[in-house]
């Protein structure tokens, strides 16, 4: 990693971007002798919203993977707050900081959103079984300040009404913004969102922009997010990552990739009016 | 009312009240809000301190007497503190509807040259922002909720909490100040001005007195034997005058608690858990209760649906006789309270309406099979009619003598008369002082002896003393054959079928009559996923052959009713058409209070009507709609013009019904 | 009070005690079904090999002493000690544990994401394994199992039941200590799975793998776990079965009354595993007394499977299973 590479830089909107939080080098992933990502390499920075766009199949779900450890590249290296990760499970990544959605949405449905949202809390549970088996203590505490950051984000993503709501009875809209809030939960350093818009109307899609923007903003969270619908992309994010078949072919503020040739060709030119 | 005055003791303005409250039950609670999931309250004593560190906040600000402050935002204590809080400071409240859009605030802020804005979030701060540039004398703009506020230029925004740190921090220097101004007030220095919605027009400015609110809110407490120990849930606009006196008036003068709930959409949780003691609420909302109450029974078992019939069957007989203390054998009474063990209770507890002293419902006609539930039920459901310039109450029901079809009789303190036309006039202490910078207005209102129109047409039962209210005075017409035209009574008759949200009747100087319809949503959807009937729109729903022939049988029992009535059979529908879009605020069809603007139905679907009159079997239309964010685009259908039978008219008298 | 009624109280309350042992086998398959979808048919032979162990602990026997004998020609029996029965409880415990991470590693960490009908299978396959294993390790006699629970008809009740009727119930002490564990147990259960970081992030595995993942649970720890606690739940039907008619192959048939009771309370439902059992002891019971004189008795070897199949017609989710909705 060179040192400038590191330093942060300023948004147009005014706000601090700090260093690199995640790096991928020259990430590869194949499936047999399929290759869904072939040499890529960009950074996350603190603080800012990235995003990684693309047409159908140009690899971006599988990125988003391979950040949250779902895929194992075969080539390539992830760091992470400046360090090396070694090949690690979903569930060690998430201990690490690392939140995420998923396009199909993965909600516990038997479940309540209240429970949903607490179980975004389960990596910051520290008691062990014998003090909850009392209840005292440490265990009772720790329940108390897990649920105050739990009922903070459902009052932040305005979801109170369905708090005790089974998940499997919302509509999906709601389900969206229950797996955002569990992932909020977390209270994670990167937040990767899995195209949070998709199958939402003009509406849900703007109430979403928002939230997304909010977090940003109200709790410095780091954003990485897939999406398809440009508009969105491009009022969102702060940078830009454009892949196609499997390769990067742009990076750069949302101004600097609608402009860039191999990106129009590719994707903006057809479906970008 | 000759001692009213002295009755108040002093007491003679809102600050006032807060000050005895806080000496004489400082650690009552006087607000609760739900917050993070845990009910948050807060003591008269708190509730003092919160406000006078407001209002010295507001001083350093540069509030001056005489003041406008518009205040924005749902029904928080935040809001009603800050409605005293200008009151203390010598400054005049306004009240806005929160779901109001930028014009229209911009109207009001305009009107009242506002000096100073309290805004909730955001969203509100944005509103009046994107209209600023055109209010001369606005100032500043104070907000409650910082979230998404920290890039916003400060220099004339702040947040609440650091006004009241401000005002907390120069106590010293300002108290004086501000003990002086509150010494100012009087009964007559203006407690509130509230912008009436109107179903034309502009919004006009109605001016309350302290006399007006305070001598109104005594009398009401008294009527009802409101006490100290009252328990209320503020949900409805805060710039309804409704509210103001509930929520504001009573309050102070009884000392009771209000209620926030959390969020609008957790309101019927909130109220399961607060158990109000004393309640409004619209006939919409009571209808969408029982509409809710009603497909949880379709779809609950044989046997619980069974029991809930038995028992609803007892409760319809004997329910409004316990009610009003009338003689009800013993068996009836040993089944009213099974019924109460195994249905009524359980039902009451799940509506949040169980201990519920004394209910309110006004501002529309409520169904009368909607109001024997709740009354059957064990609830003290109530009519009251009213309206902002008489700060609230005109008539209302005494315990005892609560019925349908009228409205009650004159409220304490309020005298009615009834002129040629049918108008009703009444004439109370809480009449309005005037509508701001609107002398013609006030003049039409109100004469010199301080008789006030109220643009309803009505009459007074001779053996009851109740006032019983037809319809809109100039509403009212005639039809082409000399009968009367009484639109209001027709509509609300179609309204009270769970499946029709709204109804339009044309018909004045006609030879017959029309309707426009439109469907219920959530009854008809329901209905509809019953009978596996697939739609994805409302206007998919809406033209489903099935549902109009729903919708056309409802048609032909309310002209079958409407002909029981010689003089109001002329009104009965000929044809109708179910309409392809709800009507809406935001398309200005209806006010922010879901009343019709029927001028403006007529203008935007001509066609529909002409089309109507014609005779047509169906019709193409294209109709512009707004959409919540502003924007503008429009939807087109095809829409079928449906025959309705029309009763022969019977011979039975109005009053026999 | 009538003859007839008294001995009729004395029957339901002999069920209610049977019913709760059935509950608790049937918690087994619940648990584990639950949270990975097995249907775990090797649930019965775990108890048996629960019990097996905890004699074998017990008296100290060698394991594999037919086995060693055998190869090396020696005579090795037993140790020579005695272990007491709290201690051999929790070396056994030790043992499922043991166990339950064996067969997670070995076998159901392969077949991740596959049918149910393979999961079933290799449950099969593992069910016979246990069995010729257990016996190799501990050999196939009948044996004797005393944890000290106490035996025998409860005096206190027979006394006083006799002084208020004239008629002395009786109740076996071991049917009221194995309900009040099992009692106890169930609690426990409930407790452990809605208020423990464990037991959240078990009902969050139980409905979707990948969203666990996500939020940082490792699915392999909780399956372990998940086994872990039904050969806990293993142990103390086998202690209690054991108990009361010996160890022996015919311990892992009670896996066969659990099938009726989980068909009755539905596969995926704590509650319904507990009042399914009770519905089951009682009515079994019951029906024997009431109609078994009148069809020659017998009647508890089909009883059961009769109700469940009643059920499956009529409510084939169970009592408390999900509920089956198809929309169209």
């Amino acid at each position: 990693m060179s040192e400038n590479k590191n330093e942060g830089y300023v948004t147009a909107d005014g706000r601090k971007i700090g260093g690199t939080l995640m790096e991928m080098k020259n990430i590869t992933l194949r499936f047999g002798g399929v290759k869904a990502i072939t040499d890529i390499s960009f950074d996350i920075k603190e603080g800012e919203i990235r995003a990684i766009i693309g047409p159908n199949g140009a690899g971006k779900s599988s990125m988003l993977n391979v950040i949250s450890g779902f895929y194992v590249p075969q080539e390539g290296e992830v760091w992470y707050k400046g360090a090396r990760r070694p090949s690690m499970k979903p569930y060690e990544v998430a201990r690490q900081g690392i939140a995420r959605t998923f396009q199909n949405i993965a909600l516990f449905e038997g479940m309540t959103v209240l429970d949903n949202v607490m179980t975004g809390r389960l990596n910051h549970m520290k008691a062990n079984m014998a003090q909850q088996a009392i209840w005292k203590g440490a265990a009772e505490k720790e329940e108390v300040a897990n649920r105050e950051v739990v009922e903070k984000v459902i009052d932040f993503l305005e979801i109170q009404s369905i708090r005790k709501t089974p998940v499997a009875r919302l509509p999906y809209g709601l389900k969206k913004r229950v797996e955002l809030a569990r992932a909020l939960a977390a209270e994670p350093s990167l937040l990767l969102l899995d195209e949070p818009m998709a199958g939402m109307n003009v509406e849900e899609k703007e109430d979403m922009s928002r939230f997304i923007l909010d977090v940003n903003d109200e709790f410095g969270t780091t954003i990485a997010l897939i999406e398809h619908d440009m508009g969105v992309v491009m009022d969102l994010s702060d940078r830009v990552v454009v892949m196609d078949y499997g390769k990067k072919i742009g990076d750069g503020t949302p101004d600097e990739v609608r402009n860039n040739q191999d990106v129009i060709d590719a994707y903006l030119g057809v479906s970008h009016d | 009312m000759a001692q009213s005055s002295q009755a108040a003791g002093g007491l003679q303005s809102i600050p006032a009240l807060l000050h005895r409250n806080a000496t004489e039950f400082g650690n009552r609670p006087a607000y609760r809000e739900k917050e993070f999931g845990i009910w948050q309250s807060w003591t008269w004593n708190e509730t003092k301190r919160e406000i006078n560190n407001l209002a010295r906040g507001l001083i350093n600000l540069g509030v001056n007497e005489g003041d406008f402050i518009a205040i924005i935002g749902r029904n928080r204590p935040h809001f009603y503190w800050s409605m005293v809080a200008a009151q203390s400071v010598g400054a005049i409240p306004v009240p806005i509807y929160q779901d109001s859009a930028a014009e229209e605030m911009a109207y009001v802020l305009d009107h009242c040259g506002a000096r100073f804005v309290i805004a909730e979030d955001q969203e509100q701060v944005d509103k009046v922002i994107e209209v600023q540039d055109r209010l001369h004398q606005f100032e500043h703009m104070i907000y409650v909720d910082p979230r998404g506020m920290r890039k916003y230029d400060h220099t004339r925004l702040h947040e609440f909490s650091h006004v009241q740190e401000q005002g907390f921090a120069a106590r010293d220097e300002l108290t004086p100040e501000l003990n002086n101004r509150k010494a100012k007030l009087d009964y007559s220095s203006t407690c509130v001005m509230l912008y009436t919605s109107g179903t034309t027009g502009k919004p006009k400015g109605v001016v309350l007195s302290n006399r007006n609110v305070i001598e109104s809110a005594k009398n009401s407490a008294e009527f009802d034997h409101l006490k100290i120990d009252e328990e209320i849930l503020a949900y409805l606009p805060m710039a309804w005058v409704g509210d103001f006196i509930f929520s504001l008036g009573q309050a102070y003068w009884c000392g009771f608690c209000v209620n926030c709930p959390e969020s609008p959409e957790t309101m019927a949780a909130d109220l399961r858990e607060i158990g109000p003691t004393y309640y409004f609420a619209p006939p919409r909302v009571f209808e969408t209760q029982l509409t809710n109450v009603m497909i949880r029974m379709e779809d609950a078992s044989k046997f619980k649906k069974r029991l809930f019939d038995k028992y609803m069957a007892v409760a319809k007989r004997v329910g409004p006789k316990i009610l009003d203390g009338k003689p009800v054998g013993f068996i009836d009474r040993l089944q009213y309270a099974l019924g109460d063990l195994f249905i009524y209770g359980p039902l009451k507890n799940t509506l949040g309406l169980s201990r519920v002293r004394v209910g309110y419902t006004a501002g529309e006609a409520i169904g009368p099979e909607i109001f024997e539930f709740y009354r059957s039920l064990g609830i003290n459901l109530k009519q009251l009619y009213g309206q902002t310039e008489a700060t609230v109450f005109i008539t209302v029901q005494p315990d005892g003598e609560v019925r349908n079809d009228t409205v009650g009789v004159p409220a304490p303190g309020v005298e009615l008369r009834i002129d040629d036309s049918g108008e009703v006039f009444y004439r109370s202490p809480g009449v309005f002082e005037e509508y701001y910078k609107n002398p013609e207005s006030t003049a039409s209102t109100k004469d010199a002896e301080g008789w006030v129109a109220t643009g309803d047409a009505g009459f007074i039962e001779p053996d009851t003393g109740h006032l019983r209210i037809i319809d809109r005075a100039k509403d009212v017409g005639k039809m082409a054959d000399g009968s009367m035209f009484a639109p209001k009574y027709v509509e609300n008759k179609l309204k009270f079928f769970p499946n029709i949200l709204e109804a339009v009747l044309f018909g004045n100087g006609r030879d017959r009559c029309m309707a426009f319809i439109n469907i219920d949503m959530g009854a008809v959807g329901n209905w509809a996923e019953r009978n596996n009937i697939a739609y994805s729109s409302y206007q998919e729903l809406a033209g489903h052959p099935k549902v109009l022939d729903a919708i056309k049988a409802h048609v032909e029992e309310v002209n079958r009713s409407v002909a029981q009535d010689e003089m109001l059979s002329g009104c009965q529908i000929h044809r109708f058409l179910v309409l392809h879009k709800e009507l809406d605020a935001d398309d200005g069809e209806m006010t922010r209070t879901r009343k019709v603007r029927r001028r403006i139905v007529e203008e935007k679907f001509q066609d529909l009507i002409d089309a109507l009159y014609d005779g047509k079997d169906q019709i193409f239309t294209t109709t512009e709609v707004t959409y919540e964010d502003g924007r503008k685009g429009s939807i087109s259908a095809t829409l079928k013009l449906i025959d309705a039978a029309i009763a022969p008219v019977t011979t039975q008298k109005v009053a026999a019904e | 009070m009538p003859d007839q009624l008294l001995f009729g109280t004395e029957v339901f309350l002999n069920g209610l005690m049977a019913g709760v042992l059935y509950a608790l086998v049937a918690l087994g398959f619940v648990l584990i079904y639950k949270a990975s979808g097995i249907f775990n048919y090797a649930q019965g032979v775990m108890a048996l090999f629960a019990a097996l162990t905890l004699v074998g602990i017990m008296d100290g026997q060698v394991p594999f002493a037919h086995l060693i004998n055998a190869v090396f020609g020696t005579e090795v029996h037993h140790f020579g000690w005695n272990i007491p029965s709290f201690l051999a409880i929790i070396l056994t415990m030790g043992v499922m544990v043991a166990l339950a991470w064996i067969v997670q590693q070995l076998i159901f960490r392969h077949l991740v994401n596959q049918e149910p009908i393979i999961l079933f299978m290799a449950t099969i396959g593992l069910a016979y394994f246990m069995e010729g294993f257990g016996d190799i390790m501990w050999g196939s006699d009948i044996k004797k199992l005393d944890v000290g629970i106490p035996q025998g008809m409860n005096a206190l009740i027979d006394e006083v039941t006799y002084g208020a009727f004239g008629y002395g119930f009786f109740i076996d002490n071991l049917d009221i200590v194995a309900a009040v564990i099992a009692t106890i147990l169930v609690i426990l259960l409930v407790l452990f799975s809605q208020y423990t970081k464990q037991g959240r992030a078990m009902r969050a595995v139980a409905d979707d793998h990948q969203a666990a993942l996500s939020v940082g649970i490792s699915l392999n720890f909780i399956w372990v776990m998940v086994w872990s606690v039904a050969g806990f739940v293993a142990l103390v039907a086998g202690i209690m079965w054991g108990a009361k008619s010996g160890v022996q192959f015919s311990l892992s048939l009670i896996a066969l009354k659990a099938l009726p009771v989980l068909m009755l309370g539905g596969f995926t439902s704590i509650p319904g595993a507990i009042v399914g059992g009770l519905i089951i002891g009682v009515g079994e019971k019951m029906f024997e007394f009431l109609i078994g004189p009148m069809v020659g008795g017998a009647t508890e070897n089909w009883f059961a499977y009769v109700l469940a199949l009643l059920f499956l017609v009529f409510r084939p989710q169970g009592l408390f299973g999900e509920k089956i909705i198809e929309r169209v």
